[in-house]
């Protein structure tokens, strides 16, 4: 689904120039659940910014399914990433003035879709989510674990085949922290890819797959053994 | 006393790194302190000011209006509402004996004139004289500067003919030659001796751009008219009165005692009482009215004009003050974090106010400081608009004490106004929470009355736009109404033969000569004389009888204008003959009197009739045959001040056919002074570069004593008839031009913030899918959405000062659809430009660094 050909990515200051990616190849198949691990300042949000589509300033090859992403322009590659992809933050970024419901109506609106559509969609995410009875409220009035909820349902509502997640927990308590990533492991299981970024060793091991990067080299590249019953009992 | 000058220096600092907000919020309140004072600076010199004369709250005007300059019979207001303002020096006399209260009542000529004045060889020169009674200077309590001033002994008939000079007279004209005093001086070629200078400073009666450079005694009037005089007309009146009361003066009591002399005076002429008079003599009254400031003909002019511009520019302020207070807010708003900060470093709260507030005191300062040099040069400015023509303005335009007062007090009101809100957050901020960076979050509640200031602003930018649009239009409407003459490459010349000595007799030689030299300049297509030209402001208006009709009764509206003028006259202003003949070189004394009306005469005076061959008189019904009319002439207008957008009935006679059959000691010496041409209509095929020297050059080169009084364009003498109008509009214009500015400053800042803040959740729609056009919508939509609020706040208020202005309108309504209009198309595009510009700024935003700053 996802296949990186040595990507770089660097960012000049003044005279110096700092690498922050190098030359990654990475391939991500359908239906997996990968993360990336790496202390910071290793190249991780710089890496999902470009999976995300959000960062044009890389060098290399991107190909998203049979879509040669390096050869797009600007507005291609926004229209791309409005179709099939979906983000998480670890802040939530939920608008304050806009209730849970139009929080999560916020991409369709960006799709051009009727009325009655999006919001058939948002009902049966808030209904998949178990938040309908939270539907007229405001972030403010969430709990995090709620809130990163809500984030969720928002980066989901449009079917994104790829959903991308920076530190979704961050922000979580432990208990909100495994209630999301089960969340995540059931849309996985449901058929959506997803990228994670982490630091959690814990989170990880929810995934099928870890990456590591060291000073923007990708260092590690494994399969998640299977996960014990110890560590989903935690 | 450190901590504070550490307070300054950290308040200058902060204010040099952000060298924008500084210059904004400087150049804002420049504008809005600077308009203020500048427009306060002249309410004060004009509206405000007193004569510079001793107590002069014991000065009383006998009158109110301004009615002016020789007015026979019942003068126009006294006719119409009995309000007599102006009085013949009978009059004048009767009133001073009847009314012991006045310490002393002095009287002054109604106009002020321009004489022809010349000082032993020297070139005569054209200057503007008074006649005053001898107990002027007395009254007035001035004293001289050299010399002395006039005694009432001066003003009797036998009294050696004196004059005084006034001081700016004395420089501008004699360079302060302190010989002058003692000195003979030829006014209208006749001798007076300067017998001293009044007080600097002092400008005589009234505020007025032509200020008496002399004054001579009123009994003297007879010495320099010769046999034009109206002194011992006791039905002429040309004089205001001007006293000092006793103290403790019932001024009410006054009023009536002297009403009821007025009209035992009226009573007992019989002229007033003929022909309906007695009817009109129990309405007839005086009005006493406070002088102090001087007879109000100039406060009266501009009054209404000036207090608009006052109202105006205080609108200009308040949005001024808006727009800092949003701008203030804004910076309040994103130093919360460092105010959060301080506090949780121990700041007390008292120190983090005076900080704050320092910082308003100097912006507010230096503000205040510019706004000074603001008002200065604007109220140079203005004053230069308003009177253009102004060689001397008894005004002055330099800020006073009060408006120094007025200015700082602005300054200090609008620094605690500043300092208010981002007090007021400072006092809201919970440190923890600043610190945490809650305040940064998409939420933001300092935006809503930042956004009523928009609005709030656009309201008022409405109000202005229209009122300048209103303005703007009626000034066009007056100055493109028809005035039935042409204007292009025509210019006037105005000067003063009798002034020059010439006596009637030696006219026909004088004209032929100046129309022989004059017509030979280069590229003149035509020159011609007339008594007045055509929208100079000045005209001869009488009481029209056809032949057979009775004479009209008191009040009746009997009056047209009419004028002398010679063959080539209606030719040079491009006016037709529509039916009969024009004036030739054959309508002199030796042939039949003629005289040649406009259409509106006919319809006025011959309706339904054909009026080539009817006779007309004048002011009684003997003299009703003496004009034949040979021809009628397309409308046009003579003069703008009573006939604003209609033609008056006109009729015109000879330049050099004298009417003999006059007996009338007051129509005798109309007649004759009718004889002198004052104006000559120059019509210039191509103007040559050198106009007023070539025009100057030929005058003097006919006789050096003809003193020119004036030479301008026709175009600008008709323009000046508007200076007043010009000002109000353009000024009304430029406070529109500020309002918009600022109040498209001020919804740029609050976009720009709206941006600024909103980076974040800008950032989470593009990521999110939000496309450039979609966020750029998103900005623009809030933008608006303050806009049309504003102008629904606006057009309502804007038609309500129409609906005020609307005295100051000429042919446009106070609810003028097209000026709204204008006024929020106007707006509308501002505010596009000012939103569309954070709004192209937010399309631009990375969401990858606004998620990641995040």
């Amino acid at each position: 689904m996802i296949e990186l050909k040595n990507v770089e990515r660097s960012y000049k200051n003044g005279h110096t120039e700092t690498w922050v990616l190098r030359r990654i190849s990475l391939t991500v198949k359908e239906g997996e659940f990968v993360t990336v691990m790496g202390p910071s300042g290793a190249g991780k949000s710089s890496l999902l910014n470009v999976l995300a589509l959000l960062d044009d300033g890389w060098l290399g090859e991107y190909w998203f399914g049979e879509t040669p992403v390096h050869t797009l322009n600007r507005r291609q590659r926004a229209d791309l990433a409005r179709q099939r992809i979906g983000m998480v933050f670890q802040s939530y970024h939920l608008l304050d003035d806009l209730t849970v419901a139009e929080n999560i109506d916020l991409p369709l609106s960006y799709k051009n879709l009727p009325a009655k559509v999006r919001q058939g969609m948002v009902a049966d995410i808030l209904d998949r989510f178990q938040i309908v009875a939270k539907k007229d409220l405001f972030p403010s009035q969430l709990s995090g674990g709620q809130q990163q909820l809500v984030g969720i349902a928002r980066a989901v509502v449009h079917a994104p085949a790829l959903l991308l997640a920076d530190e979704p927990t961050g922000n979580l308590h432990s208990t909100q922290a495994r209630e999301i990533m089960e969340l995540f492991c059931e849309l996985n299981r449901q058929g959506t890819t997803i990228i994670q970024v982490t630091h959690s060793e814990e989170n990880a091991h929810y995934s099928k797959r870890i990456v590591e990067l060291h000073d923007g080299w990708l260092t590690r590249d494994e399969p998640v053994a299977e996960r014990t019953t110890e560590v989903g009992a935690k | 006393m450190n901590k504070l000058l550490f307070d300054i220096r950290l308040a200058l600092r902060r204010l040099r790194k952000s060298p924008g907000f500084a210059l904004i919020v400087v150049v804002t309140l420049a504008f809005g302190i600077g308009a203020n004072t500048a427009i306060f600076t002249l309410v004060q010199a004009i509206l405000l000011r007193t004569l510079p004369v001793a107590a002069p709250s014991q000065l009383y005007r006998v009158g109110d209006n301004n009615q002016c300059c020789v007015d026979g019979g019942y003068p126009e207001d006294a006719s119409k509402t009995g309000d007599f303002s102006i009085f013949s020096f009978d009059l004048f006399q009767h009133l001073k004996q009847s009314a012991p209260e006045f310490e002393q009542l002095a009287a002054m000529q109604a106009g002020i004139w321009d004489w022809t004045v010349r000082r032993g060889s020297e070139l005569a020169k054209s200057l503007h004289g008074e006649f005053v009674s001898g107990n002027y200077f007395s009254t007035l309590g001035v004293g001289a500067y050299e010399g002395r001033l006039f005694a009432e002994s001066d003003d009797t008939p036998s009294a050696a003919p004196a004059l005084v000079l006034s001081y700016q007279g004395w420089q501008g004209e004699y360079a302060g030659d302190p010989a002058i005093v003692g000195s003979t001086i030829y006014v209208q070629s006749k001798p007076f001796t300067v017998i001293g200078i009044a007080p600097r400073g002092f400008f005589g009666d009234r505020v007025t751009d032509t200020p008496p450079d002399f004054w001579v005694p009123i009994q003297t009037e007879p010495y320099v008219e010769a046999g034009q005089s109206i002194l011992h007309n006791a039905e002429s009146h040309w004089l205001y009165l001007l006293g000092r009361v006793k103290p403790g003066t019932n001024i009410a009591e006054l009023q009536a005692k002297l009403t009821v002399s007025l009209r035992q005076w009226l009573w007992s002429r019989p002229n007033m009482v003929a022909n309906g008079g007695s009817a009109l003599i129990p309405r007839q009254h005086v009005v006493l009215t406070p002088a102090g400031g001087g007879i109000q003909i100039l406060q009266n002019d501009t009054g209404k004009g000036l207090t608009l511009l006052m109202i105006l520019s205080t609108v200009v302020l308040l949005i001024a003050c808006a727009n800092i207070a949003n701008l203030m807010l804004a910076r309040a708003t994103t130093r919360r974090g460092e105010i959060a900060l301080r506090a949780a470093l121990g700041a007390a709260r008292p120190r983090i106010l005076r900080e704050i507030f320092l910082e308003s005191a100097v912006l507010a300062s230096i503000g205040g400081l510019v706004g000074l040099a603001v008002a200065y040069g604007g109220s140079h400015l203005i004053l230069a608009l308003a009177f253009p023509d102004a060689q001397f303005m008894p005004i002055s335009a330099n800020p006073s004490p009060a408006v120094l007062a007025f200015a700082f007090i602005v300054s200090l009101v609008t620094a605690i106004l500043f300092g208010a809100a981002p007090a007021w957050l400072s006092f809201h901020a919970q440190p923890a929470e600043a610190l945490r960076g809650v305040g940064r979050g998409t939420h933001d509640r300092s935006s809503l009355p930042q956004k009523s200031l928009v609005v709030f602003q656009a309201a008022l930018s409405v109000v202005l736009l229209a009122g300048a649009m209103l303005l703007t239009k009626s000034l066009a409407n007056l100055e493109n109404q028809n005035y039935g003459v042409v204007t292009t490459n025509r210019y006037v010349l105005r000067f003063d033969e009798q002034g020059a000595g010439y006596t009637l007799d030696r006219l026909p030689v004088l004209y032929r000569e100046i129309q022989d030299r004059f017509n030979a300049l280069p590229g003149i297509a035509s020159a011609s004389l007339a008594e007045y030209s055509p929208l100079q402001g000045e005209n001869w208006s009488e009481c029209v009888i056809q032949q057979g009709h009775a004479a009209p009764r008191q009040g009746e509206d009997c009056n047209s204008t009419w004028n002398r003028v010679d063959p080539q006259f209606l030719n040079s202003i491009g006016v037709p003959i529509l039916r009969g003949r024009g004036f030739t070189d054959q309508d002199t004394n030796a042939t039949p009197q003629v005289a040649i009306v406009n259409q509106a005469f006919v319809k006025k005076f011959f309706p339904n009739q054909d009026p080539i061959g009817q006779h007309f008189g004048i002011d009684r019904p003997k003299y009703s045959g003496s004009f034949e009319i040979v021809g009628v002439f397309r409308d046009f207008m003579m003069n703008l001040q009573y006939s604003r957008g209609q033609v008056h009935p006109v009729f015109l006679r000879p330049m050099v056919q004298q009417f003999m059959g006059f007996t009338e000691p007051d129509l005798v010496r109309m007649e004759t002074r009718s004889m002198f041409a004052n104006a000559m209509i120059l019509d210039f095929q191509t103007p040559p570069p050198n106009v007023d020297a070539l025009v100057r050059d030929t005058l003097a080169g006919i006789d050096p004593n003809l003193t020119v009084q004036s030479l301008r364009a026709f175009q600008a003498q008709l323009a000046g008839n508007f200076d007043q109008e010009r000002l109000v509009a353009r000024l009304t214009g430029l406070f529109g031009l500020l309002a918009l500015i600022l109040a498209s400053v001020g919804l740029y800042g609050v976009m720009s913030y709206f941006v600024a803040q909103r980076r974040a959740e800008v950032g989470v729609r593009m990521a999110l899918g939000a496309t450039r056009a979609s966020v750029v919508s998103m900005v623009m939509r809030g933008a608006f959405g303050q806009i049309l609020i504003g102008i629904a706040l606006g057009v309502p208020a804007a038609l309500v000062a129409g609906h005020y202005m609307s005295s100051q309108l000429f042919e446009v309504h106070g609810y003028d659809p097209f000026s709204l209009a204008c006024a929020v198309a106007v707006l509308a595009v501002c505010a596009a430009i000012a939103g569309f510009i954070p709004a192209r700024r937010a399309a631009s935003i990375d969401p990858m660094k606004a998620l990641r700053i995040e």
